[in-house]
């Protein structure tokens, strides 16, 4: 999968779990703020993004650093990168 | 002239009905509520005796009852309808999901046919000192502050004993009256059990207490129970998302209209009280 697939499927999965409007799901989007997801959704996003890629991610410490969609991108980007 | 008076007049009386309904509405519900506290340990071990029932649903019955009686000193200023009632079944586990619009929603599940209701709120309510205790002894669901699995195991419990659960997928109120996003838990719980799932669709209350303001206001409120959804058909992969589309959807479709009917019943009074304005000997 290349770097533009995973990105391209973490936008789908997110977009179809929480409703989020394509146009607005930019790197930069801060996803508590601009995205409007909240305390509810972050287990949720968690779970959505292991649906997705298959790896177990919910003890990482490094998602609670989570802010922008670009964190997840890379977050998610370099965990495939680690396990293929 | 005469009838600039009548107007100023009449604009006046509507200005002072919010506050005599505040004031009637605030210090009754502040009654009924310290009333409540104080007859509870005595009422409540007296049933518990009696009519030997679980703690938990026990009081979720004082809770019905609770706003059972909200209803009833509301009532000079709101009109309550409910509709569609015989969708539920009373005594069988179901999971409700409603949409959510004012504090006051709360107070009116008690409009309700079941009494058994665990209700799945944020973390929040459970703070309101005179509520959270109340709120813990009912076995309330605390969806933000608990492990997701907590709340599933919670859920199936109450549904094994024959009651059911009831969820806000919107998690706020919303400001516009219009259907904000839906949270997946409600559907992911309703699945998980294999319970029905029972939309609710409730209009009016933002017009009781219109966000920002402090001051009642009379309005007609309206609870509407759609028909129940069998979850047992959303059980693939991602089946959350098709069953929070599809109640999404058919809310939507079902307060709409109920709005539309509300306005053309509005339109009706308006043209007759002109008629009647008109021609009061008529």
């Amino acid at each position: 999968m290349t770097e533009q697939e995973v990105i391209e499927l973490i936008d789908s999965s997110l977009a179809e779990e929480f409703e989020l409007d394509r146009a607005d799901m930019t790197p930069e989007a801060n996803i508590y703020e601009d995205l409007g997801l909240d305390s509810l959704d972050t287990v949720d996003m968690v779970i959505v993004l292991e649906g997705a890629f298959g790896f177990r991610i919910r003890e990482e410490e490094a998602i609670r650093s989570i802010r922008t969609l670009g964190d997840i991108h890379r977050f998610v980007v370099g965990k495939t990168t680690e396990n293929s | 002239m005469r009838d600039e008076q009548k107007i100023a007049a009449s604009d006046s009386g509507a200005e002072l009905i919010p506050v005599l309904m505040s004031l009637w509405c605030y210090s009754l519900l502040l009654i009924w509520t310290l009333l409540g506290i104080l007859a509870f340990p005595f009422a409540f071990s007296l049933c518990l005796l009696f009519l030997r029932w679980p703690t938990d649903q026990l009081m979720r019955w004082f809770i019905w009852l609770y706003g059972r009686g909200w209803l009833l000193l509301m009532s000079p200023f709101v009109q309550f309808r409910r509709e569609q009632m015989q969708q539920i079944e009373v005594g069988k586990p179901c999971l409700f999901v409603v949409n959510h619009l004012s504090f006051f929603d709360t107070y009116c599940m008690a409009l309700l046919p079941v009494h058994d209701i665990t209700f799945a709120v944020r973390s929040w309510p459970f703070r309101i000192f005179w509520y959270g205790g109340f709120m813990r002894l009912a076995g309330y669901l605390d969806v933000e502050g608990s492990r997701w699995v907590k709340t599933l195991r919670n859920c199936r419990r109450t549904f094994a004993a024959g009651g059911t659960v009831l969820f806000f997928p919107e998690g706020h109120r919303s400001r516009d009256g219009q259907l904000q996003r839906f949270h997946s838990g409600a559907f992911k719980a309703a699945i998980s059990a294999g319970v029905s799932l029972i939309p609710l669709c409730i209009d009016g209350t933002d017009q009781l207490l219109p966000p920002g303001r402090k001051l009642l206001h009379p309005c007609r409120i309206k609870l509407r129970a759609l028909a129940p959804i069998d979850t047992r058909e959303f059980v693939e992969v991602d089946g959350h998302v098709r069953l929070r589309k599809l109640v999404k959807g058919q809310m939507a479709k079902a307060l709409e209209e109920m709005r539309t009917l509300d306005g053309a019943v509005d339109g009706l009074q308006e043209i007759h009280g002109r008629a009647d304005e008109e021609n009061p000997a008529g």
